[in-house]
């Protein structure tokens, strides 16, 4: 007897990953707050001075490792805690300083694409995938205990006071880091507050998902999110009708890299270690991680599954 | 930065499968419709509800993952420590049977001590032991002591029952739902091992309070397709299950027959046409529920409570006509002709 | 179907009745469970003659649920469990009879966004296995009954029928209390409302359970003198206008539960053979439990007045 090989599929029941293009390194150059717009261009121009040695080590160190390194450079400014000027003056600014530093940038992002990037709530979605790391003795019996809108590395201290009539009054313990080797690190991150009805997500948690863009980790329904568009010329005069991220060299490389490498000012110390509890809970879609290194396999490099070992920085003193 | 790729992939081979898969009846007045499942089951944005409608519909929620750091349970008491994620996720068949089901696979750890979190959830559905083990028994030594539920002398180990519960409860609670079943059923949990082995082997052991157990082997099948036999196993307990206790009840052997449809009624008009074993499993996986169905003989069960319920029927309305016919005079000749 | 059962005064046969209907009710063939929220007192095991949870399980009940120490509180298979030889087995046709417990020692404690939720989780968890939740409530203005009102407001459990047994006994000081519970300064209405009941529907899914009734015209009496007789037909008479007056008349009212000697003496279930075996109990009691057992699903019974 022989038998037909059938083979029956159902669209609805099929998942697809989009692949995104990959640059090697995405270099972020600095994150722009009103109060260094306002301090004006020169300031600007200085700053992106002080980056650019560090910069140029980056690709240093990646001809080394690898034929022909692409590296792509990005840009974030800040149109979410405080709106100021509009995008043709900032970015206008901002190109001439960099220009004149010999620096070169290629993406620009706005940092209230990463709460919602072209109607899409990134911030939303990054929010659904995190799963808590678990204090030892966790062993799903109940969900872990959680503060709204907090996040951290350990368990806290109990709150103290009685939960039942007559019962009997809780003791004060330290909070302690999951991870502790001996001593405790412990951080409780703030992820958002509530206004009324609008949720304000954090710095912190937007420069998660920034993180999170950057490395290419993020779909919707497996359609890539945030896909950056060429500059509109002329740039809008609204923020809201520049889109999330905007492509300044239409020749470079990727956005998205396998790892990223950002130039921070060591007053961003405390933001990072924050992005990095939380960066350290999101998980990311098993099918995405795979992708991501399989395509580091063909290219003969060995991308880690771990994101938190994919993200580095530079943090020279006050820059 | 990226560096050049090295051979070495770590950690010590496939592991051993564990997971539990609840299954109960979805709280709501109609069989919900095709169109509703992705809403209902969308329990991750951003991520899809994967639904077929052939051969039966069925859905299934986006995988979500859980983080445990906790003793595990070993038959010898052995104290062994497992940190890692377990994924879990909830299925709708014929619009009607509600599963939460959760998994892991257990893997000889990397460290002595504990890695950061990001460790973990870089390796989705894993759970790692903490310090070096031979591989062998100690594999056995977790299986057994995951699937004895009466030992006391061992660590509770991963709640999987809790986490599929409250799965289940998330669905159960949808806006979607209105809470209105047509009839109640008690749920049933299938705890289950399998282990990578060329020797097919399957074994199925029913408890008390509707928990039962298995143990298969498999042979470089995806663990995907490991997972949706032993959903699909639990799926037919389950409707086996509740048939034979709405039966139970539904017939005492004297009861009025109005008693009897009342109950008997909703199992002929929801369950019934779910019954459809193996639809799902890979066809290399069949033979293991082929075997099953030989011994203890899912199928010819239920063949034969279904066809007590035909019988039941029939009766029913020969009775029926009968006594149209004896209470309506002249209408006798129609009732036995037509 | 979720059944509260709650007075506003202790010791008015709330428990030992509601045991009893739900036993009632699993051998008319629904799948039936209890649930202990006397959180002060936890002692419904006894009435089921658990003795292993007579004060609350150490198990962990529903304390320690609701205080999210564990995933789901235990549940007792009161056919299987229960100590009293003539009740083991669940009889053909009968339905599951489940108690859930409260925690041994536990006490009273107030409501939180989280114990909320746990408390609608609950309910709609055991509404998928249950024809029927029976809910025992501590007596009076408690946060169980805080608890309980804010659960049924919730959006997961609107479409489920819900309905309120309140007990008291056959007395002046009862009457009055029970009125108050439901129609007082925050009584069950005032109180259901501002959490978000309708309070017109929550008013209709109240009913009143008169407990311990002496009936006058019954032959335990026969032995009273006729000026007792008189003295207590007229009691019964002012007891019926007082009753009216504070809008708990016959038509609010689902059961009569006359009062038995068994009762009086112990909290316990009543069997068919307590009745017709040993003849300890009465056949009025078993049927006015049978009654309320079936009234209390019976939509008829609860039609608007
Ligand atoms: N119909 C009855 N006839 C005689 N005694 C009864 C009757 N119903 C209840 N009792 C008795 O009344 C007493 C109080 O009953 P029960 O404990 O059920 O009341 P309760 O309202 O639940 O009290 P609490 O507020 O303390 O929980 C018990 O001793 C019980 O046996
Ligand atoms: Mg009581």
């Amino acid at each position: 007897m022989t038998s037909a090989h059938v083979t029956f599929g159902e669209v609805a029941a099929e998942r697809r990953i989009s692949n995104i293009p990959l640059s090697h390194v995405s270099v972020e150059l600095g994150h722009l707050y009103m109060d260094d717009f306002e301090a004006g261009r020169d300031a600007l121009r200085r700053q992106f001075e002080r980056v650019r040695p560090w910069a140029e080590t980056v690709t240093q160190i990646n001809e080394g490792r690898v034929r022909r390194p692409r590296i792509s450079t990005c840009f974030l400014i800040d149109d979410y805690f405080t709106r100021f000027s509009t995008p043709s003056v900032v970015i206008g600014d901002l190109l001439a300083a960099s220009e004149a530093a010999g620096l070169r940038i290629d993406y620009i992002a706005r940092e209230s694409g990463c709460a919602v990037a072209d109607g899409v709530p990134l911030a939303e979605l990054v929010h659904a995938r995190l799963v808590p790391d678990p204090p030892p003795g966790t062993n799903g019996s109940r969900p872990p205990p959680h503060e709204s809108g907090w996040l951290s590395n350990g368990e806290r201290s109990p709150s103290g006071g009685v939960d039942e009539a007559m019962g009997q009054v809780a003791a004060w313990l330290p909070p302690r880091e999951n991870a502790a080797r001996h001593h405790s690190i412990f951080l409780d991150v703030e992820m958002w507050t509530d206004e009324g009805d609008r949720r304000i997500w954090s710095c912190p948690y937007l420069a998660a998902v920034w993180q999170l863009l950057r490395l290419g980790l993020l779909r919707d329904d497996g359609r890539p999110v945030a896909v950056p568009v060429p500059a509109p010329d002329p740039l809008p005069d609204d923020w809201d009708d520049l889109p999330a991220i905007i492509q300044m060299v239409p020749s470079a490389p990727p956005f998205a890299a396998y790892t990223t490498m950002s130039v921070l000012s060591s007053r961003f110390l405390p933001v990072e270690h924050a992005v990095r509890v939380i960066l350290g809970q999101v998980s990311i879609s098993a099918a995405v991680l795979e992708q991501t290194v399989r395509r580091g396999a063909d290219e003969n490099l060995e991308i880690p599954r771990d994101i938190l070992k994919r993200i580095g920085y530079a943090i020279p003193g006050e820059i | 930065m990226p560096s050049p790729a090295r051979s070495d992939a770590g950690g010590d081979g496939a592991g051993i499968l564990i997971g539990e898969v609840h299954t109960g009846l979805l709280l709501n007045s109609a069989s919900l419709r095709q169109d509703m499942l992705p809403a209902v089951l969308g329990l991750l944005p951003g991520e899809r509800v994967r639904s077929f409608e052939r051969p039966i519909s069925h859905a299934v929620s986006p995988e979500l993952l859980v983080g445990v750091d906790c003793d595990l349970s070993t038959a010898s008491g052995t104290r062994v420590r497992g940190i890692g994620t377990l994924a879990v996720r909830a299925a709708i068949t014929g619009g009607r049977v509600l599963q939460g089901s959760a998994w892991t696979r257990l893997m000889g750890g990397h460290a002595e001590h504990r890695l950061p979190w990001s460790h973990y959830l870089a390796r989705p559905g894993v759970v790692e032991t903490v310090g070096r083990r031979r591989n062998h028994p100690y594999h056995a030594d977790l299986a057994d002591g995951f699937l004895d539920r009466t030992n006391n002398r061992k660590a509770p180990g991963i709640d999987f029952g809790a986490i599929c519960g409250q799965i289940m409860g998330e669905v159960q609670r949808s806006p979607y739902l209105d809470r209105r079943s047509p009839f109640k059923a008690a749920r049933t949990t299938l705890r289950w091992v399998a282990e990578e082995s060329p020797e097919r082997r399957i074994g199925f052991i029913l408890g008390d309070d509707g928990s039962r157990t298995t143990r298969i082997t498999f042979d470089g099948q995806p663990i995907s397709a490991v997972i949706e036999l032993c959903e699909d196993l639990a799926l037919h307990d389950w409707l086996l299950s509740t048939l034979l206790d709405v039966i139970d009840r539904g017939m005492p052997s004297d009861g009025p027959h109005e008693t009897m449809m009342r109950r008997i009624r909703p199992a002929v008009d929801h369950l019934i046409h779910l019954w459809m074993p193996g639809a799902r499993v890979v066809e290399s996986l069949l033979p293991l529920w082929e075997s099953l169905d030989t011994k203890p003989g899912f199928t010819r069960q239920w063949d034969t409570l279904v066809n007590r319920i035909r019988d039941q029927l029939a009766l029913r309305t020969l009775t029926l006509l009968s006594a149209s016919a004896e209470g309506v005079p002249g209408r006798n000749e129609q009732g036995i002709r037509s | 179907m979720l059944v509260i059962a709650t007075s506003d005064k202790g010791g008015t046969g709330r428990s030992v009745t509601s045991c009893n209907v739900a036993y009632r009710r699993a051998l008319q063939g629904s799948d039936v469970c209890y649930l202990d929220f006397d959180f002060g007192s936890p002692t419904s095991g006894a009435i089921f003659s658990i003795d292993p949870v007579s004060r609350g399980t150490e198990g962990g009940g529903l304390h320690s649920y609701l205080q999210g120490k564990i995933a789901e509180p235990q549940r007792i298979d009161v056919w299987r469990q229960t100590d009293r030889e003539t009740l083991r087995s669940r009889p053909p046709g009968a339905g599951r009879l489940v108690l859930l417990p409260g925690d041994q020692g536990g006490g009273e404690f107030s409501m939180t966004k989280d114990i909320l939720q746990r408390c609608t989780k609950l309910f709609v968890r055991l509404l998928e296995e249950f024809d029927l939740c029976v809910v025992d409530l501590s007596a009076g203005r408690s946060y169980a009954a805080e608890l309980v009102l804010a659960a049924t407001a919730q959006q997961e459990l609107r479409g489920v029928p819900h309905r309120w047994l309140v007990f008291h006994r056959w007395t002046r000081q009862h009457v009055i209390a029970a009125s108050g519970l439901v129609y007082g300064r925050r009584g069950l209405i005032e109180a259901g409302a501002e959490r978000g009941h309708d309070s017109q529907v929550l008013a209709d899914s109240i009913r009143f359970v008169r407990t311990a009734v002496v009936n006058p015209d019954s032959e335990e009496l026969a032995g009273l003198r006729p000026t007792q007789v008189v003295w207590l037909l007229d009691c019964n008479k002012d007891l019926q206008e007082l009753a009216r007056q504070h809008q708990l008349g016959r038509t609010m009212v689902l059961a009569t539960i006359p009062l038995d000697p068994v009762l009086q003496m112990r909290e316990q279930l009543i069997s068919d053979r307590d009745v017709w075996a040993s003849q300890i109990a009465n056949a009025a009691t078993v049927a006015a439990f049978d009654q309320l057992a079936r009234r209390i699903a019976d939509d008829a019974a609860w039609d608007e007045l």
